[in-house]
């Protein structure tokens, strides 16, 4: 025993001296760490921007001498950008000419920002994997120029006025260098005009990067289009084990209140109403306590229905033909189904008719880091230019296998990139035509006929129609809005409720097998107890 | 400061106090407060009425005590052969059984998933069964190791001093074997309970989409709420500290110690 007892006293001694070492490293640290990560009050993040306002910001850029590069942080999603290298065979011949992706995207800015404007620019490039992750990376002090998060968060970022707003200069079209303002797609820029948030156009705060909408990839062998036409099919006993869903509240939540819906969202009467556009929006972004508990039973059947909830596995799952339904962002789609093809095993992919989540990542500039430094600024908005330029997008959509939010404008490349990767052979028997004139051409000029693409029979339900979904799934679409703090805790709660393992349903023979263990366990204690005392 | 061997231990105090002394604090910290930074027991009051924590805990429950039992009923034997058999290579052929722990068990788990999906047609009909068949597959060397330490270290004139009394094979086992490999048992028992309770990444590969203690906290903290995802990991640490704590007083009394790995 002495021994123990001297062992025990000098282990002391380390940990009181290492404790002293310890708090001299902690206290340096600390200042630095509890602002920013004691206690979040999100009612105080919100605020605290706003009241500071543009003008308060100190300017840093006072002191930066002629030759010093401007350096330009710039976080974007995880694989969102062309990295280059490609092969000599991977080249893109378009009529207007070649394509390839020699350089990667951020060098080949740095060269061009500097040729076109005589100033020097680095590129500090960062990746994020979820939206989360990027608001809480913001919210630890990490300090951006230009990121690129979905709507949802944009529009989050806006109201809570960390947002710059784009400058006059980067909306003239006179300027050729201006090559998102002059090549995004009519259609998009007619959506971030008019969809608003305090009152502001999105379009003052983002310029788009990719779009998309939410659907289903499906194996046509097991499932019919019919099927794989509403979102019921998720909870549909038909299917069980046989389909996945997104292992995301958000995107679960949508499809369940689509499903819950169906029957009035498909009905002649709500589709013809007057106000169809703004109503579906507000039916779609229902968080009503009742809605959220309806969701909260539908997804809890459909837990027991799913193969899985899944982040990333979903595509492989399909292309292995482990499931037969798998929900997916069109982007993803249009990649799960190529990757099916090479293996020669055909998918295909369908919008439910309820409704689909339209969705974009777009650039957006943040105050904490451009901080009113004009040069950082155009900077950052030649970056969204350089990525806008049509070749550049085209290198993008190859690399990513998302769509561009731009047509182009006056070059013809995007559409004939579509061409290149849609068009039918002239050998092919069955052809139809797919007009996709309303991404391509302004609303006077609708029904040109100028772009309509004439495909394969069944490129209408695979990857073309997600490539570029047909005008009738744009008319159903809905935009998910951010919710606040309490329709996030809500909506978060009724996650965990369908995750976990609702304790009333637990079997007898669970009871009785934990009962049996405890038992044993305090008999085991109690008889070891009596044979030491004897 | 003339050197001393004291000195040596201050790279491992720094490294508890920064890693492991200050990050408990902040748990406390949390555990026992709101979101205005008040003192407030409601995160514990949650904990113990709110259906979904206590049906996890449930849920982990089984899952790790029907594996825990599996991988006991499949090590005992195999140690208890290693143990006594008079191989000379016996090293070699435990090595073979201990080997996989140096796979990474992510590339392990990715494997007995193919096997799974070949076995088992739909691996999702069967996402308890799969918990507990990847949770056995990972944990298994656990609890042979300290079960073959333990055996092969009784006393062989022991067990020949009850032949000799006229007790045959089994209640030879029974009574003397048996008995004295419990400390063996308990260390392997809760190097495999405890980490069965809250390994989650086997869960989620293995397309099992429940939480268990461990998915459930952190779906907490992905929904910043820092206070509850504190007080549940909190309170898997009081319930650990128990199990090893009652392991502990069991052992002391076996003389066995070294069956700790």
């Amino acid at each position: 025993m002495m021994k123990k007892d001297a062992a025990g006293s000098r282990v002391l001694k380390y940990v009181t001296a290492g404790a002293a070492a310890g708090v001299l490293l902690f206290s340096s640290l600390v200042p630095r760490m509890i602002p920013q990560t004691w206690a979040p009050q999100p009612a105080d993040r919100v605020k605290a921007p706003a009241k500071a306002g543009p003008g308060v910001l100190p300017v840093q850029a006072a002191g930066r001498s002629g030759d010093e590069p401007v350096v330009l942080r710039v976080a974007n999603w995880e694989e969102y950008i062309d990295l280059g290298d490609w092969d000599e065979e991977e080249t893109i011949e378009l009529p207007s000419g070649d394509i390839i992706g020699e350089n990667s995207m951020i060098e080949d800015f740095e060269i061009w920002y500097e040729e076109t404007y005589g100033k020097k620019v680095r590129v500090e490039y960062s990746t994020f994997g979820t939206n989360e992750d990027l608001y809480n990376m913001l919210t630890l002090g990490d300090v951006y120029d230009l990121v690129c998060p979905s709507e949802y968060l944009i529009m989050k970022l806006m109201a809570e006025g960390e947002t710059v707003p784009l400058s006059e200069q980067f909306f003239d079209t006179s300027d050729e260098y201006n090559y998102y303002s002059r090549g995004v797609s009519p259609f998009i820029r007619n959506m971030f005009e008019t969809k608003e948030i305090n009152g502001e156009p999105w379009a003052r705060y983002a310029a788009g990067y990719m779009w998309g909408v939410t659907g289903l990839v499906y194996n046509p062998e097991m499932v019919t289009k019919e099927q794989a036409s509403s979102w019921k099919i998720l909870a549909d006993p038909a299917f069980r084990r046989r389909v996945t869903i997104k292992d995301s509240v958000r995107e679960s939540y949508f499809a369940a209140v689509a499903a819950i819906k169906s029957d009035m969202l498909t009905s002649e009467e709500f589709r013809s109403d007057p106000d169809y556009a703004q109503k579906l929006e507000e039916e779609m972004n229902d968080t009503s306590p009742e809605m959220i508990a309806q969701v909260e039973q539908w997804l809890k059947g459909v837990k027991d229905n799913v193969f899985s909830f899944e982040t990333d596995a979903g595509k492989a799952d399909m292309i292995t033909g482990k499931v037969a339904v798998n929900y997916q962002w069109s982007g993803d789609g249009v990649y799960t189904m190529d990757q099916a093809d090479e293996d020669d095993f055909t998918l295909a992919f369908a919008v439910p008719e309820e409704s689909t989540d339209i969705y974009f990542d777009g650039w957006v500039m943040l105050k904490k880091g451009i901080g009113g430094d004009p040069d950082r600024q155009h900077a950052a908005e030649a970056f969204i230019n350089f990525l806008s330029r049509p070749d550049n997008a085209i290198r993008n959509m190859y690399y990513i296998g998302y769509t561009s939010v731009l047509s182009g404008g006056d070059d013809p490349r995007l559409f004939e990139y579509a061409q290149y990767n849609y068009e039918a052979e002239d050998d092919e028997e069955e052809t139809e035509d797919y007009d996709i004139g309303y991404f391509f051409e302004e609303p006077e000029e609708a029904g040109s006929g100028e772009y309509v693409i004439c495909a394969p029979a069944d490129q209408v339900d695979r990857q073309l129609s997600a490539a570029y979904p047909p005008e009738d799934v744009i008319d159903r679409s809905s935009i998910m809005v951010y919710f606040n703090d309490q329709q996030n805790a809500d909506i978060n709660r009724m996650w965990v409720n369908v995750r976990c393992y609702d304790i009333r349903r637990a079997p007898v023979w669970g009871w009785l097998l934990l009962g049996a263990v405890l038992i044993a366990a305090v008999w085991y204690l109690l008889k070891r107890k009596r044979i030491i005392r004897t | 400061m003339a050197f001393s061997r004291k000195s040596l231990g201050i790279p491992y105090a720094v490294f508890l106090v920064v890693f492991v002394a200050a990050p408990l604090l902040f748990l406390f910290y949390y555990a026992f407060t709101d979101g205005q930074g008040q003192f407030t027991m409601q995160n514990l009051l949650h904990f113990f009425t709110d259906p979904n924590t206590l049906g996890t805990l449930y849920y982990s429950f089984s899952i790790a005590i029907v594996t825990t039992v599996v991988c006991l009923l499949l090590a005992y034997p195999v140690a208890y052969i290693l143990a006594t058999s008079r191989l000379r290579q016996r090293s070699v052929i435990l090595m073979l059984f201990v080997m996989p722990m140096w796979i990474n068990f992510s590339l392990r788990i990715t494997a007995l998933k193919e096997i799974l999906n070949v076995l088992e047609g739909n691996l999702a009909m069967y996402p308890f069964l799969n918990a507990v068949i990847g949770m056995t597959y990972d944990f298994l060397p656990f609890m042979i190791l300290p079960l073959y330490t333990t055996i092969s270290r009784l006393d062989g004139a022991l067990r020949e001093a009850a032949m000799d009394l006229g007790a045959n094979d089994v209640q030879t086992f029974l009574r003397v074997t048996l008995p004295l490999s419990v400390p063996g048992i308990i260390s392997g028992v809760s190097m495999v309970f405890l980490p069965a309770m809250t390994n989650y990444v086997v869960l989620d590969m293995l397309y099992n989409s429940t939480y268990i203690m461990g998915s459930l906290i952190g779906s907490y903290f992905a929904a910043y709420n820092w206070h509850g995802g504190s007080m549940i990991s909190l309170i898997l640490l009081a319930m650990i500290c128990l199990f090893t704590l009652l392991s502990g007083s069991v052992e002391e009394e076996g003389s066995a110690r070294g069956a700790l790995l």
